[in-house]
């Protein structure tokens, strides 16, 4: 097929709007964002911030709060990723056949997904008090104690739980259709072969998934980072900030303490790491991919 | 599509883009509290306002109501991008210096102070400016089971469990006393005997339950036990003293009580609503909570197990004396209000008595002086208790209307919960708040 070049002159007309969009919505938001975590700002002086340096950047630095923030989200999406992403992938392998014959079960997995996660933290914040929710109310009836689920030692387990339950049929959703598209030909010539089922899982159908367990493994990783509306909801920051994730601090900074110039600082921060993290990975991949050709 | 339809679109669209937007063409808009008895009671007050001949049509007041959540960091972000949206907007005590810089003072009616008492119309002033009108008063009451108080006080054997246990947890032997002249010893000895990890027999699970979730109000409900203890935020002169005998005294206390087990463990994110489900569930013998959770546990409908054997008495006294925490909303004017003077007419017309009854009567919980009350006594009996209260033993922490107030809160909240989760010393906690308020509060 003979393709053709647009002149240039037509091609920049073409990309304006979308240039325009990306400076408007993008950059101008970007750039003030920038001056602001250098500036001493408050809602008084949003109009004419005072060029302060590095201040904001050093307080977050040396902001304990920061940090606790900072290894709540690293555990939280760290683990909530690992585990929705097994329980995911092992409802795909098992549910598989049974999906394939009734399609509507599908649609009944994924409801939790159609949750608010807001609503889900409230949900929960009903269903795990211990005077009015069910299942502390069985546990006292049946063993005539109950755990403390938000407690300070175990609201962090709690909070992995509730997410996990929610996001897991994404996780589901994402393997059962990589599953799906393994072809059959290659499972059927590995079974004449005389591969077994454990065989066939770990040496054909996981290798050939393994682009979309990297993909969700990063997808809700991220999700799981940035929380912040069911956590928020089912325990706020938490006693001592304990459950305060980056995002939390970050809005807690700007809002509550009204300290602008430090919550955009915390922001810019997580932009750089979070950049250089997927740069990074992306750099990996593209090696993979070259030693793979 | 032809150019007709085209048209006949662009002018719906406009007809439904206008009726979206009516708030905007209101005369004089009022932004209000949603959701509660606050807006009941704003309703009723507007009604009677503009069904007055001599408002002009162009004064006639609207209501806006957007949600609870986040209302004060959304207002914030209206306020200072100079939104007209809103002639009129809510103010608190613990926000007005937040706002003020947005706001006009006002000017109140010939009434008010007859109406409301110097104290409460305190709680609507910053910098000597009257900034807004005091529509309802929070404060704090203490919720206790009458039944349970006074099997207490007949039965020998419980008075001698009770003396056993206050000398075991507290230190010294206490007599079980009638609610409204127990000191906060008092209130901890009677929580450990009412609670089942220590004292078996309890007819209740828990002796209390404490707010503990790091949320400012909890701080609010908190800071009446250091307050009779001589607590203060700071002194005369503008010196932190929070880091002192009475703050320790203060959480050492709601520590000793959660580690008691006194208190649910999951007191740790409790707030208003969890607080009242575990009273109301009949598992608790006494709390501190908010006056406006009154009109729920003594109903039978809403609190059928405890309604009927609740009583409510002012919370408990110290050396210092006797302190509840007030504060109050109220309405301000917007700085960049369109119609300035519609505005102010209505809020000085909202400081009147007329004004302050039907608030009163529709209910709304103005705390009003005792001749205003009588005259509704009658329907409004929780108003009665309201009023008394807050002038006998209402205050407001120095520092408490500052423009920094919420964050001291936040951080108050943040480290005490610390404290009592474990996570840090009492120590670290006092130290820690007063490093922070002081910058704060510079």
């Amino acid at each position: 097929m003979n393709t053709q070049r647009a002149p240039s002159s037509e091609f920049r007309l073409l990309a304006t709007p979308l240039v325009i969009f990306l400076l408007v919505f993008l950059g101008f938001p970007a750039i003030v964002n920038l001056i602001y975590s250098i500036s001493d700002v408050s809602f008084e002086t949003l109009r004419r911030p005072k060029i302060t340096g590095l201040s904001n950047f050093v307080a977050v630095w040396n902001d304990s709060a920061f940090w606790q923030a900072t290894w709540f989200s690293l555990r939280f999406g760290a683990l909530t990723a690992l585990l929705e992403c097994g329980l995911g992938l092992i409802l795909a392998i098992f549910l598989s056949p049974l999906i394939e014959k009734r399609s509507w079960l599908m649609a009944i997995l994924m409801l939790p997904l159609m949750v608010a996660p807001a609503l889900v933290g409230l949900m929960y914040r009903l269903v795990l008090h211990e005077f009015a929710g069910p299942v502390p109310y069985y546990l006292w009836a049946w063993f005539g104690a109950s755990l403390s689920f938000l407690g300070p030692t175990s609201a962090f387990w709690t909070l992995i739980v509730v997410e996990t339950l929610q996001w897991t049929p994404f996780a589901l959703l994402l393997f059962y259709m990589a599953y799906r598209a393994i072809p059959t030909e290659v499972v059927e010539a590995s079974a004449m072969d005389g591969a077994r089922r454990w065989s066939l899982l770990w040496y054909i159908e996981l290798p050939l998934m393994a682009p979309t367990i990297a993909v969700a493994l990063l997808i809700r990783f991220i999700d799981g980072f940035r929380v912040f509306d069911n956590v928020y909801v089912l325990t706020g920051s938490g006693p001592g900030g304990s459950t305060a994730s980056l995002s939390i601090y970050i809005y807690e900074a700007f809002f509550k303490q009204g300290a602008i110039g430090k919550a955009v600082a915390a922001s810019v921060i997580l932009f750089v790491v979070s950049f250089a993290v997927l740069y990074g990975l992306n750099v990996i991949a593209s090696r993979r991919k070259g030693v793979l050709k | 599509m032809t150019l007709t339809t085209i048209r006949k679109g662009g002018l719906l669209a406009v007809a439904i883009a206008s009726l979206l937007a009516s708030p905007a063409f209101a005369k004089v808009t009022v932004l209000g509290w949603p959701g509660g008895p606050e807006e009941t009671a704003l309703r009723a007050a507007t009604d009677v306002y503009n069904a007055k001949p001599d408002v002009a049509e162009n004064d006639k007041v609207e209501l806006l109501f957007f949600n609870r959540d986040g209302f004060w960091d959304k207002l914030q972000a209206d306020l200072a991008a100079g939104s007209k949206a809103f002639d009129v907007n809510l103010l608190a005590t613990y926000s007005i210096g937040r706002y003020a810089p947005f706001m006009e003072p006002v000017e109140l009616s010939g009434e008010a102070v007859s109406v409301y008492g110097d104290a409460v119309l305190k709680t609507m002033q910053y910098e000597g400016k009257q900034f807004g009108v005091p529509t309802d008063l929070s404060l704090h009451f203490m919720y206790y089971r009458k039944d349970l108080i006074d099997a207490l006080m007949k039965d020998d054997a419980a008075k001698a469990k009770y003396a056993e246990i206050s000398q075991k947890h507290l230190g010294k032997k206490l007599e079980p006393k009638s609610p409204d002249e127990w000191n906060w010893d008092d209130y901890a000895a009677t929580a450990l005997y009412f609670t089942q990890a220590v004292n078996p027999d309890s007819p209740t699970r828990y002796g209390t339950v404490l707010q503990l979730k790091n949320l400012l109000f909890n701080m609010m409900v908190f800071q009446s036990l250091p307050r009779a203890y001589g607590g203060n935020w700071m002194d005369d002169a503008g010196k932190i003293t929070v880091n002192s005998e009475a703050y320790r005294k203060g959480l050492e206390t709601y520590k000793l009580l959660y580690d008691a087990g006194a208190t649910p463990r999951d007191s740790l994110s409790y707030e208003f609503a969890e607080a009242n489900a575990a009273y109301a569930s009949g598992q608790v013998a006494a709390m501190m909570q908010w006056n406006a959770a009154a009109s729920d546990l003594t109903s039978k409908e809403k609190s059928p197990t405890v309604a009927e054997v609740t009583d409510t008495v002012a919370p408990p006294a110290g050396p210092e004396g006797r302190f509840t925490h007030i504060h109050g909303l109220g309405f301000g004017l917007n700085k960049n209000a369109e119609n300035k003077a519609g505005a102010q007419a209505f809020i000085k017309w909202l400081s009147s008595k007329e004004a302050a009854l039907t608030y009163a009567r529709h209910n709304g919980a103005p705390a009003l002086t005792p001749d205003v009350v009588a005259e509704v006594a009658k329907e409004r009996p929780d108003l009665v208790k309201l009023g008394e209260f807050a002038s006998k033993y209402g205050y407001v922490m120095n520092g408490g209307t500052s423009a920094k107030a919420l964050t001291v809160y936040e951080l108050q909240a943040k480290e005490f919960t610390g404290y009592w989760s474990g996570q840090q010393s009492i120590d670290d906690a006092l130290a820690n708040t007063e490093k922070g308020m002081a910058e704060l509060l510079k």
